[in-house]
């Protein structure tokens, strides 16, 4: 089933590319390094009256208003108290900046194009949409995680309601 | 020459020829008002002349055609040959939009539509009408002598550019005095050509083969700062007998300077003669005396009879940089200083970003400020108190350097009014007050829309027929007045007109007959509710419908685009005396004053200008109307919300406390009271976008930081009312 896959990847084989992974529930999950400005500390977030459900509020990152996700309810897991080791990973998204609420955040790793394999296909999931691919390393199943559509599904989702 | 090149001429050309164009729709009114107007019909001319001249340099010969046709019937009625009447009028404006259109078109980047045949025909027949063609070869012929002057342009010395100032008792020389020396200039100017081996004048450039750019400029910059000091303007006329005849004219002059520009042998064309007159005449023009008058005939039948054989090419080459820089000069100098390069024109992104940046500060200032009030050291509070005193001169020169003149949006009313009056048969005059008052940039563009409503509709609905006007004893004109004026910290705009207004009655009429109320609740508006009633959208008075107004749009887009700048608009109106609307915005939309509140936890900012007053209410006295918990002040009865109940999530049904803060604020005319739990106080922020995700929240206006550092939500009041009130 990935063969095709892998060949049409197969020019790309020496690109090698950054994931910052980061843990929800019990998944871990990678997310371009490129797209990732910086890592915080869990502060203050200012819950935004109207908002939709899944935006826990807004940050403010040295005089910039910057929005949170709540990424746990973007992907359909049970919300959860924020410990130490939660944190808002901060990212690029086209032209705009969103934080995305996490567990914790682990590391960065190096994955050759060939090591991503398509997602399996798991029907309708909510959060199957922003699966760019998955990648299995040291016996650990990695989600790599599109923002981009992330974001725009959102938009869309907005643009209905409204 | 590079294409990035053009770009930038290009880009130059649309900003002066906007700011021409936009002068031009302006005083063409007011040369229909005052057709005898000698400085003006000038001033005209020279507007289609620049216009044409730049066109020219771009090649954008349909332009070139429309300005020259229109420049030369300018150049008939200002020497008095032709005396201007209102189908005259018509036809130029006719012209001016067509130049508009085309103006556009540059804009696009499209080609160009030439101007419709007949209309150039008209202005064709026009200029005719006086064999207008035949006297200016002649004259040219007369002035600089077309064939000689040609040879002498090769052979060295025809054109002149002569400045004759006067630095230090410039100040003294009357109008009188200045005439006289213009006389004497006009009588000697026959000596066109006897100038390079002149004497008394100093020459540049004589004898070289060419005058460079920077030499060019260094000239201009001379002409410039010496015609500074002229407190009366600039003579600008050929022979260089000027100076002895400027000694005897004015003996208060003490030393005369004349600068002769020779051109042996060289290249000095067209675009570096237009530069140099542009020059001339922008600083004459903000000295305010008909200087031009008496120069322009010379010197334009020089540029013609002398640059025209000379190829394009070398005027393109060295024309450029002193053209664009001149015309810069003279039109952003305000003639205080004699400096050349006292202006600089900026991105406005850039000023965005300053104002970001001073913003950022503010902040960071009244987190300091709040520390430093918890501390009792000395040296700190000082500190801060410098720093606070910075910060407000910055936030000031800052907003200062993005202000506008409202005359930006008032310069198109006389057309808007103009034409207005006359489509609908009315004898309307327009007086404009306050025009130089400042305010931010992009208020100055977003009032543009809603004033351009209330004055049509004072032209439409406020001002009566003249028959009628003279039946009802008042004069056959009627008068709009437009003005502008700072108020503290905001801008008070009035529309007022002496025209019909509006009956209070006719109005709870009409809102009970298009069932927006019935009719106790018609019949229990003030008056002053009534007139509100125009604002509703759909609602309008008039029975039929017609290209200017009765859709009853206009005055709903008028309230919510001043809402949107947090502005108030308010109507008086007394019938058959005519009306006033006033309408109140801030001087500035990047910092915005308000009155920060604890909701729960958590702080929002209300924007001060909707604030109406704050007290201590004890909650048993209130009363509950329809479901509605009300509250009595000062015997008005006004709705009181939770704004707990609203934004705090999970409080939806907190029993009320026993006591609570009340905020009242206005919504139009509309009073209503929030309870919050705590006041923290003024202060003015910076309002930051809520960024894509949260954009259209209903009740955000967006966030700001506060003094300590948190995130404070800016609440829109009348968002939030429709959303959570409804």
């Amino acid at each position: 089933m990935a063969e095709p896959v892998r060949k049409s990847l197969q020019a790309a084989q020496e690109q090698v590319l950054q994931w910052v992974t980061f843990h929800l529930d019990n998944e871990t999950y990678g997310v371009n390094v490129m797209a990732v400005k910086e890592v915080l500390r869990h502060t203050q977030i200012a819950p935004v009256p109207g908002a939709p459900d899944y935006v826990l509020g807004i940050i403010n990152i040295r005089g910039t208003v910057i929005s949170v996700i709540n990424t746990r309810r973007r992907f359909g897991l049970q919300d959860q108290e924020p410990t130490d080791n939660t944190r808002i990973v901060i990212i690029e998204v086209g032209k705009h900046v969103v934080g995305i609420m996490v567990d914790s955040v682990a590391e960065v790793v190096y994955l050759r194009q060939s090591e991503i394999e398509t997602s399996p296909s798991v029907g309708k999931d909510d959060g199957a949409r922003f699966i760019q691919g998955v990648c299995n390393k040291n016996d650990e199943l990695l989600i790599l995680v599109e923002f981009e559509k992330l974001l725009s599904q959102d938009e869309l989702e907005e643009l209905s309601q409204s | 020459m590079s294409f990035s090149d053009d770009e930038e001429i290009l880009e130059d050309f649309l900003i002066e020829a906007g700011e021409i164009l936009e002068l031009l729709s302006e005083q063409l009114v007011q040369l229909e008002r005052c057709p005898d107007d000698a400085q003006l019909l000038n001033a005209i001319f020279r507007g289609f002349h620049t216009v044409k001249g730049g066109a020219g340099f771009l090649q954008l010969t349909a332009l070139v055609e429309c300005c020259h046709i229109t420049e030369n019937l300018f150049d008939i009625l200002r020497t008095g040959r032709r005396s201007v009447t209102p189908e005259l009028m018509d036809v130029v404006l006719q012209v001016l939009d067509a130049v508009y259109v085309m103006f556009a078109q540059v804009k696009e980047r499209e080609e160009l539509d030439p101007a419709h045949p007949d209309l150039l025909a008209a202005v064709g027949a026009l200029v005719a009408g006086e064999d207008h063609t035949l006297q200016i070869k002649s004259r040219h012929a007369e002035e600089a002598p077309g064939p000689t002057s040609h040879g002498a342009a090769q052979s060295g010395g025809d054109a002149v550019a002569d400045d004759v100032s006067a630095e230090s008792s410039s100040d003294d020389i009357t109008d009188e005095e200045f005439e006289q020396m213009l006389a004497v200039l006009d009588s000697s100017s026959a000596g066109v050509q006897a100038l390079s081996d002149s004497e008394t004048a100093e020459l540049s450039g004589a004898g070289s083969n060419e005058i460079t750019d920077d030499e060019f400029e260094a000239l201009l910059d001379t002409l410039h700062g010496s015609g500074k000091g002229l407190s009366h303007g600039m003579l600008h006329d050929s022979p260089p007998q000027s100076s002895p005849a400027q000694k005897n004219s004015s003996q208060k002059i003490e030393q005369p300077e004349a600068v002769v520009v020779s051109e042996a042998n060289d290249e000095i064309s067209d675009n570096e003669f237009e530069a140099l007159l542009d020059a001339l005449h922008g600083t004459g023009k903000h000295q305010g005396v008909p200087a031009a008058k008496t120069a322009k005939k010379p010197a334009l039948a020089l540029v013609k009879g002398s640059a025209e054989p000379l190829s394009k090419d070398s005027g393109k080459d060295s024309g450029r940089s002193p053209g664009k820089d001149s015309s810069k000069d003279s039109n952003k100098d305000t003639g205080k200083d004699a400096a050349a390069e006292t202006t600089v024109r900026v991105d406005t992104r850039r000023l965005d970003e300053i104002m970001n940046m001073v913003g950022e500060l503010v902040l960071v200032r009244n987190r300091l400020v709040r520390i430093g009030e918890s501390s009792a050291d000395e040296v700190l509070s000082k500190a801060l108190a410098n720093l606070d005193l910075v910060t407000a001169d910055l936030q000031t020169a800052v907003m200062k350097t993005r202000m506008q003149p409202i005359r930006k949006v008032f310069g198109r009313f006389p057309r808007v009014v103009r034409d207005l009056a006359r489509s609908l048969g009315k004898e309307v005059s327009l007086e404009l007050i306050g025009e130089d008052t400042d305010l931010d940039k992009n208020l100055v563009e977003a009032l543009a829309d809603p004033l351009v409503h209330l004055v049509r509709n004072a032209v439409d609905h406020g001002i009566e027929i003249p028959a009628v006007r003279e039946r009802n004893g008042k004069v056959r004109q009627g008068t709009i007045l437009l003005a502008a004026e700072q108020e503290g910290d905001h801008i008070l705009l009035t529309i007022s007109d002496d025209g019909n207004g509006m009956d209070p009655n006719v109005l709870r009429n009409k809102a009970v007959e298009k069932g927006v109320m019935d009719r106790e609740a018609a019949d229990r508006l003030s008056d002053e509710e009534c007139f509100n009633l125009i604002f509703a959208p759909g609602f309008s008075t008039k029975e039929q419908i017609s290209d200017v107004s009765g859709r009853g749009v206009g005055m709903d887009v008028v309230k919510t685009k001043i809402a949107q700048l947090n502005g108030s608009i308010a109507i008086h109106s007394r019938p058959g005396q005519g009306s006033r609307i006033e309408i109140k915005v801030p001087l500035t939309l990047a910092i915005m004053p308000t009155l920060m509140v604890m909701v729960g936890q958590q702080a929002f900012a209300l924007p001060l200008v909707s604030v109406n007053e704050i007290f201590h209410l004890d909650l048993k006295r209130t009363n509950v109307v329809d479901g509605q918990q009300v509250v009595t002040v000062r015997e008005k009865v006004l709705p009181l919300f939770h704004l707990k109940r609203w934004l705090i999530r999970g409080e939806c049904g907190v029993p009320a406390q026993t006591c609570a803060h009340v905020v009242i604020v206005s919504v139009g005319t509309q009073r209503i009271g929030f309870v919050v739990d705590d006041l923290v106080g003024q202060e003015e922020v910076v309002i930051k976008p809520l960024g894509r995700m949260l954009h259209g929240t209903p009740g955000m206006a967006g966030a700001t930081i506060t003094g300590d550092g948190r995130i404070a939500i800016i609440l829109d009041v009348p968002g939030l009312l429709k959303c959570y009130a409804g």
